[in-house]
């Protein structure tokens, strides 16, 4: 028989193992499997005896096999309900204590995963992007596949929550997340192909777009927005794609003091999100203080000074490549 | 520009999206591939969404002209599809 707490607030015991907290106890026959639990994604519910199982998708998706397998294992150990949560997963409600490892076994034999909680990288959450929208620049649900693959669940200071959306639209509101990434596309104009209409000059949100005396547009890029209405909207395909990719934002959260992530950086390729990603948790590391989430570290340093500490830590991870490829 | 030989004309400004882009979208329909619509549309939303669902449809914008403060006249020559 062991003692073990279902929320990410356990401590260990002298002797290993996991021992409750608050006074909450559950009875676990031996054989549980630790690393299953400690990856977190079970949590305590407010019912004594029971758990909340809560579970992995992909940037938000989940074939149709396996929301049938969701519902079977609803049926089966829960009381036959789903609740969607605000971070793209699922998440089933009574299942008992007793039923842990039964449930782990039966989730991964249809090709379910558990989800995360804790201190810990959570779910990331992504709009589909140019998969399927007609809004989308970039292909956003595959980036939040790619994160997901390379920091899912990886144990953090702090709870740590990530964000991908395709476009400036911010669906899944990369601006309130820790570091969120939003797809952009920076507008270049071909004068010969130009009919000098000036709808780009109506479509663009933040009246960047001017007409010029020679009846071309001219546009301030320091004000862009990078959603891309001058160049879906131009009759005569004169403005076409720059450079894209995504805007990194870091420091967003919402909680009790909400907070907005700022802009750090400017048409990441999405090749390169993972690494930029890497170096955002690197110099939060580095310069966080006490139990602040990544917002508190740029409130209490200003964010002239994590940029600063940013373009060093990507600048010596290029140095590192060149001497590494040399 | 030449003139632009006209073959129908819409009127959708008291329409509001996506009607705006439905009704163009029919018209077009039922139009032969290389006649010219003329659709007088206000500025904002209409304008910033028939341009460019038109253009996913295939069809070819030919012009947009401002013919008032609030008011643009587009000429969408239907395509092939």
């Amino acid at each position: 028989m062991i003692w073990f707490a279902i929320s990410g607030n356990s401590r260990k015991a002298p002797g290993g193992q996991l021992i409750g907290f608050k006074g909450e106890k559950a009875i676990l026959e031996i054989g549980i499997d630790y690393n299953a639990l400690k990856k977190g994604g079970f949590l305590k519910q407010k019912q004594k005896g029971y758990f909340i199982m809560r579970l992995r998708t992909l940037s938000g998706n989940l074939s149709s096999e396996q929301l049938r397998h969701a519902a079977t294992i609803a049926e089966k150990y829960g009381r036959g309900e789903v609740h969607v949560t605000t971070r793209q997963g699922l998440e089933i409600p009574w299942v008992r204590f007793e039923d842990f490892e039964a449930l782990n076994q039966d989730l991964a034999a249809g090709g379910l995963r558990p989800g995360t909680c804790g201190p810990r990288i959570r779910a990331v959450v992504a709009c589909p992007g140019t998969s399927v929208c007609g809004q989308g620049l970039e292909d956003a649900r595959y980036a939040g596949e790619l994160l997901d693959q390379k920091f899912f669940g990886r144990e953090v200071p702090i709870k740590t929550k990530l964000a991908v959306s395709g476009c400036p639209n911010s669906c899944s509101k990369p601006q309130e997340n820790d570091i969120g990434f939003m797809g952009a596309v920076e507008p270049l104009h071909e004068s010969d192909l130009c009919s000098g209409c000036g709808i780009c000059v109506e479509v663009c949100p933040t009246g960047s777009i001017t007409m010029g005396e020679d009846n071309l547009p001219i546009v301030d890029l320091s004000s862009c927005l990078g959603e891309g209405n001058c160049i879906t909207s131009c009759p005569s395909d004169a403005w076409v794609v720059g450079r894209h990719g995504f805007h990194l934002f870091a420091g967003g959260k919402i909680g009790k003091f909400p907070r907005l992530g700022e802009k750090f950086l400017e048409f990441v390729p999405q090749e390169s999100i993972s690494s930029v990603t890497e170096a955002v948790l690197d110099v939060f590391s580095h310069l966080r203080k006490g139990h602040e989430r990544l917002g508190a570290t740029l409130s209490r340093i200003g964010a002239a000074a994590f940029r600063k500490a940013l373009v060093e830590e990507l600048e010596g991870e290029q140095t590192m490549e060149k001497s590494a490829v040399g | 520009m030449a003139d632009i030989a006209v073959n129908e004309k819409i009127d959708i400004t008291r329409d509001i999206c996506p009607i705006t882009f439905v009704k163009t979208k029919l018209r077009l329909e039922q139009m032969q591939p290389g006649e010219v619509l003329e659709v007088t549309m206000t500025a904002g939303e209409p304008l910033l969404n028939v341009p460019r669902s038109v253009k996913d449809e295939g069809h070819k914008i030919l012009k947009v002209e401002r013919v008032d403060d609030n008011l643009y006249h587009l000429y969408i020559m239907r395509g092939e599809g």
